[in-house]
């Protein structure tokens, strides 16, 4: 039986002078899932997400999404079909209010001459109103982004493909650099996400992972070791060997 | 949201027009000559080419306080709008030149005996002004197509806008152009009929730059207070995310570099009327160095600050030249090397710095209050710790 | 040593054959070519050198002291006593350097000498007066004079010691087409021992057997060019494919011959294009191997360079005149003088000057870059933009500055004696200063990556090109290294305007000039990467002069260049080359 994947990657191969960022990766994802992607440093994890969203383009393979390829779309195109991205350092722009951030997130037309004459609706500002909610920073709405916190800004990031109400979130890293709490915080929202939207999420910090309890993917020098629940991973005799015996690492330096 | 323009700049906006539109003109035409508040034909005629001037620097401005683009060949658009409208004015010399020929001067001694196809729709006086405006605006538009789709930026952008002009310049001074070679054009007599030098129309082409000035200013303004003007500005702080915000940024900087080529054009065409003359050398690299110096002195990302920058360093110019012509280029070196070391917002920096004094801080200061970090140099392998995004490629 | 080098430089050329071809002159003289053949010979067959030079002199001495009308037929004459000596003096003649002096009542003929010395013609003696008399007036010459002295120098010229000078002969006579030579050529043939001139009295004989009557000869003649594909031949063939009335075996024959030499024609310009291309390219390169460097290694766009790089040239212009008669400059009104050393131009001491002020121009360039580095510069790293603008400011302030203290105009460098002259191989001209530039771009170029490659330096500066932060926290102290590597690449623009000064004019604001070009050099290179500049500068470069030749216009050439370099950029945004270091996509 074939199923409808939301995304599809068949024979992604990416090098990078020589040497192999991605080799040969098949990747599938449900609609509405929640997927984590784990992996040491130089995995490829990024490079992957990368890939997906247009930043570099593969040497071969191909990337489909809702089953149209995708592989050789500029970012803007990707962006507006649908996929979201929060990159691994808070990227939001540090000059704009909060509001605008959002603002600036928000679904709607996005070419020159409609920003020129576009003016805020109403509708708008309910819908970054409630995004304010979600993230909790309704209070500072109006202060310039570049002086939030780095949990905040994280936070304005989410916000931002919130506010684009993009079918599948791409999170790097979300909840590096957080407190306790703000990683619990995060947690919470993710898990409201899911269902609703679909998410790849790639993080370091196991006890995060395990609380998102979802479908993890390894990859390791550019392929995918193994795939299977959080038990199931952490089983694996391969994926012991090559990652979690570096688990303790991994622990104490959640930023790498 | 405060997306309007705020009353207190309106107001002022109002008096500076009343006073630059009506006062100057009226203190120059009504006043005796020996009164204390008359203002002499030769000032009014200097300040007209100040304000053409300005215009380029709030255009250029637009592109480099706002989108992050430093053209460093902005004159070239200036020049070819001023190239533009001086066509027509060479036509309409008719038979006073020294050759008494229908032919301007320069083609008579290259021994031309039939006014080049291109040129003849430039008796038009309507033609010349829009080819003012769409040949400068073309040029921008097709350089910028090509340059933003590849995605050159940063300085790549500032080098190659720089090789534009002077390759414009080189073959501005070739005489097979028809365009008059090294000279240029000069010698104008008549604008829409009217004898060019005469103090009537001089003082008419100064409220017509004063004029364009406001409404450029305006037009900008307003602009930069759009969603458009939030995009614009968050492709100069930080392109990458823009792009995967769902923004094609080519076309928002292609935009921008179009209307700021159109809007100095315009200014060129105002300029050469008022001067008297249009040669080559406005396409001189250093000339559109000079535009960027303004903007900087005035201080970038204000528009207002430029529009102080050009009258003030083009003062400083008219007065050094004369008094000091020797020294002149060590003022001008020093002058950006102090501003760029020790003010980099400028003189519109420092107002609102003193502002911000008398109101107590109505704006938050900024962590981060350098413009441009190392996320506007495109490809460099070295990290950015203190930029907003993560540096791959 | 210099001089040495670009002599086994040169020998890379030297298995293609050389050729000194001059054309004085396709006006046909009457010539009695058997008179000449009986003279030639005799001049030969004589062996009593002495007895044949006095006798010359008083044969000369009585056609110059003859009536006019009788000294065509006495200079004619004279090919019965032919003897070297006789050239000079026939020259001086022909120039007006002949005098009749009355020396103690006895008319004596004299010549004056390049040096201004006076010789007697009669016994080569030198006249101790220095100075001519007022009066004296040269010894006038007729048309049918000259004609008649010109057959006599052309004569000597055949049986001149120097094979250049007789290969010349030889052409010059072949060139004229007279049947009537071919004797004194089959002749000379047979007697000619050095293979050049053998060659060239080979060609002679095909270029008269064009001429001939006979369309087997004809045909041989034809036959013989296009194997040698001489580009002198070319008029001639095209006379004869400009007759309608040839058979058509000749026309084929003619055919071939003339597409031998328009292929040997195309190479030649290719060649000669290629060669103006890579040296243009070598002085582009070592302008913008010092740009690239800074830039790569610190995002700096160094707008100054251009002014460093002036200061190398006038930093030649200051030690050759210490190394002459002084210099007296006028900065900011104060007027001084510094003294020179007075050297003899050509001593081997002054000849040298250019390749002492070399290191010098090195090191004032490099301590100009370090103060810039250390004052201004080091203040704005991470923002290129800005750096670009403040070293503009600094560019504006050196160009007014060396217009206060050398004045607005170009400066004169001379090159020194052993860089002034070409080399000319199968027709391209080689200028000696552009092989030198193309040299020591070579040399920069390999220093540049020993530096980089091999040094502890380098491998500090290779550290912080990939990672600063790392290198930083590795101890490796980036302000050091900024400073020094900002210092070398200025040093290098100091070297690129010492090399300039040989090329062309230095003046105020010749640096913006090659700046615009540089700054190109760099963008199409790609960031702080040497092969990619090297590849740029020599492809910048070689197309520039390729465009100017078939375009006829550098202008348009030059904006060709500039539209292609954008239309290249579409296809690889970052130039050449990139450095992608691991860590860029590390997750």
């Amino acid at each position: 039986m074939k199923r409808e994947f939301l995304l599809v990657a068949e024979g992604l191969t990416k090098s990078f002078d020589g040497f192999k960022a991605i080799d040969n990766i098949n990747f599938y994802l449900d609609r509405g899932e929640l997927r984590t992607i784990i992996g040491p440093n130089g995995a490829g994890k990024s490079t992957f997400l990368d890939l997906i969203t247009g930043r570099t383009r593969p040497d071969s393979g191909t990337i489909t999404y809702r089953g149209n390829p995708i592989t050789r779309l500029r970012e803007y195109e990707i962006y507006r079909l649908g996929i979201g991205r929060k990159f691994q350092t808070p990227s939001i722009y540090a000059h704009h209010t909060v509001f605008e951030n959002l603002l600036l997130g928000l679904k709607g037309p996005r070419g020159v001459f409609s920003s020129i004459f576009h003016r805020i609706s109403s509708s708008e500002k309910n819908r970054i109103a409630e995004v304010l909610e979600i993230i909790g920073l309704t209070e500072k709405a109006h202060i310039p982004a570049g002086l939030l916190s780095h949990g905040q800004k994280q936070w304005l990031e989410i916000g931002m493909l919130l506010a684009q109400e993009a079918e599948l979130l791409l999170l790097d890293e979300p909840a590096a650099g957080m407190s306790d709490e703000e990683t619990e915080k995060t947690g919470n929202l993710l898990l409201t996400l899911a269902g609703g939207h679909t998410l790849i999420v790639i993080e370091h910090d196991m006890t995060f992972i395990r609380r998102l309890a979802s479908r993890v993917t390894v990859l390791h020098q550019g392929r995918i070791l193994c795939e299977g629940s959080f038990e199931h991973v952490q089983n694996d005799p391969r994926v012991q060997e090559v990652y979690l015996g570096r688990k303790h690492r991994a622990h104490n330096q959640p930023n790498s | 949201m405060s997306d309007r323009l705020p009353k207190v700049e309106i107001f002022f906006l109002l008096i500076l027009s009343a006073v630059l539109i009506f006062v100057i003109p009226i203190l120059n035409s009504a006043v005796p000559t020996d009164h204390p508040f008359y203002i002499s034909n030769y000032l009014v005629n200097l300040l007209g080419q100040y304000f053409c001037l300005a215009i380029v620097a709030v255009s250029l401005d637009f592109l480099w306080g706002y989108t992050g683009l430093l053209s460093l060949g902005q004159m070239l658009f200036f020049s070819l709008g001023g190239y533009a409208f001086g066509m027509h004015l060479m036509l309409m010399i008719g038979r006073l030149g020294q050759y008494k020929s229908d032919l301007p001067d320069f083609m008579v001694f290259l021994g031309y005996n039939k006014l080049p196809d291109f040129w003849v729709p430039f008796y038009s006086f309507w033609f010349a002004a829009a080819a003012a405006l769409w040949v400068p605006g073309l040029l921008a538009f097709l350089f910028g197509w090509l340059a933003f789709r590849s995605r050159i930026r940063g300085v790549y952008f500032s080098i190659l806008t720089q090789a534009l002009t002077y390759a414009a310049c080189l073959l501005f001074f070739r005489n097979e152009l028809s365009m008059g070679g090294n000279n240029g054009f000069t010698d104008f007599k008549f604008i829409l009929g009217k004898p060019i030098n005469s103090p009537d129309t001089q003082r008419a082409l100064y409220v017509a730059s004063a004029l364009s000035l406001i409404l450029t200013y305006l037009l900008l303004r307003t602009l930069t207070l759009t969603k458009f003007g939030k995009v614009q500005r968050a492709i100069r702080d930080s392109e990458n995310r823009v792009l995967f915000s769902g923004y094609a940024a080519a076309n928002y900087k292609l935009f921008a570099f179009t209307l700021a080529a159109v809007i100095s054009g315009l200014a060129g065409a105002l300029y050469v009327p008022q001067v008297g003359i249009i040669n080559p050398s406005q396409m001189e690299p250093s000339r559109s160095l000079e535009a960027v110096v303004w903007v900087a002195v005035g201080g970038r990302g204000t528009l207002y600050g430029p529009v102080i920058g050009a009258v003030g360093v083009n003062a400083l110019r008219s007065w050094a030249t004369i008094s000091l012509p020797a020294y002149w280029p060590i003022l001008l070196g020093s002058l950006f090397i102090l501003v760029v070391l020790f003010a980099p917002r400028g003189i519109a920096g420092f107002l609102e710095f003193l502002a911000g004094k008398v109101l107590t801080a109505s704006r938050p200061i900024l962590p981060n209050t350098q413009i441009f970090t190392n996320s506007s140099l495109p490809k460099t392998s070295s990290p950015n710790p203190s930029g907003q995004e993560s540096q791959k490629t | 040593m210099a001089q040495l080098i670009i002599n086994s430089f040169l020998k890379l050329f030297s298995y293609f054959a050389q050729f000194n071809y001059y054309f004085l002159s396709h006006r046909s003289l009457v010539l009695s070519s058997l008179l000449l053949f009986v003279l030639v010979f005799q001049l030969y067959a004589s062996s009593d050198d002495q007895l044949r030079q006095s006798s010359a002199r008083s044969a000369i001495l009585k056609a110059i002291l003859a009536p006019e009308e009788k000294q065509p037929e006495l200079v004619e004459a004279l090919a019965q006593n032919l003897h070297p000596v006789l050239g000079p003096i026939l020259e001086a003649w022909q120039k007006g350097d002949l005098f009749i002096l009355d020396l103690n009542g006895k008319l004596t003929p004299v010549i004056r000498l390049p040096d201004s010395q006076l010789q007697l013609v009669e016994n080569a003696q030198s006249l101790p007066i220095a100075q001519l008399p007022e009066n004296a007036r040269p010894l006038e010459t007729t048309g049918k004079l000259r004609r008649a002295m010109r057959i006599i120098l052309d004569q000597l010229a055949l049986a001149d010691p120097s094979p250049e000078i007789r290969e010349n002969a030889v052409l010059k006579l072949g060139m004229r087409q007279n049947l009537q030579s071919l004797p004194i050529l089959e002749r000379l043939k047979e007697q000619e021992e050095h293979p050049k001139v053998k060659i060239a009295i080979l060609d002679a004989i095909s270029l008269i057997n064009l001429n001939s009557p006979d369309t087997t000869t004809k045909i041989k003649a034809l036959s013989h060019f296009e194997a040698r594909a001489p580009i002198f031949a070319r008029d001639s063939i095209q006379k004869i494919l400009a007759d309608s009335s040839i058979s058509p075996a000749v026309r084929d024959a003619a055919n071939k011959a003339m597409k031998a030499i328009e292929r040997r024609i195309f190479w030649t310009d290719f060649f000669g294009t290629v060669f103006r291309g890579i040296s243009l390219g070598s002085v582009l390169l070592v302008v913008a191997i010092g740009l690239a460097i800074t830039f790569g290694l610190m995002g700096i766009i160094n707008m100054a360079h251009g002014e460093i790089m002036i200061i190398g040239g006038y930093t030649v212009f200051v030690v050759q005149c210490l190394f002459g008669t002084g210099l007296a400059l006028a900065p900011f009104g104060f007027s001084f003088n510094l003294p020179g050393l007075g050297l003899d131009p050509a001593s081997n001491l002054y000849q040298a000057y250019f390749l002492i002020s070399l290191p010098i121009a090195f090191l004032i360039s490099a301590i100009v870059g370090l103060i810039l580095e250390r004052g201004i510069i080091q203040f704005l790293y991470q923002r290129p933009l800005e750096t670009l603008l403040a070293t503009w400011g600094i560019s504006l302030i050196l160009q007014q500055l060396f217009r206060l203290i050398f004045g607005p105009a170009n400066i004169p460098v001379t090159a020194p004696a052993w860089l002034t002259g070409s080399y000319v191989v199968e027709g391209v001209i080689m200028n000696y200063n552009r092989i030198f530039v193309i040299f020591a771009a070579f040399v920069i170029l390999v220093a540049t990556w020993l530096l980089l490659a091999r040094t502890p330096l380098g491998l500090l500066i290779r550290a912080v090109i990939q990672d600063r932060s790392t290198a930083a926290c590795m101890g490796v102290s980036t302000g050091k290294v900024n400073s020094l590597t900002f210092a070398f690449g200025s040093g290098l623009a100091g070297v690129a305007g010492a090399l300039l000064a040989l090329l062309g004019n230095i003046g105020p604001s010749t640096g913006q000039t090659y700046i615009v070009d540089a700054f190109m050099v760099v963008v199409l290179g790609g960031v702080g990467n040497l092969a990619g500049t090297v590849l740029s500068a020599l492809g910048i470069g070689t197309l520039d002069q390729i465009l100017q030749i078939s375009l006829r216009n550098p202008v348009i050439g030059k904006v060709l260049v500039l539209v292609g370099i954008i239309l290249f950029l579409q296809w690889k945004p970052s130039g050449l080359f990139t450095i992608r270091s691991r860590s860029l996509d590390e997750g």
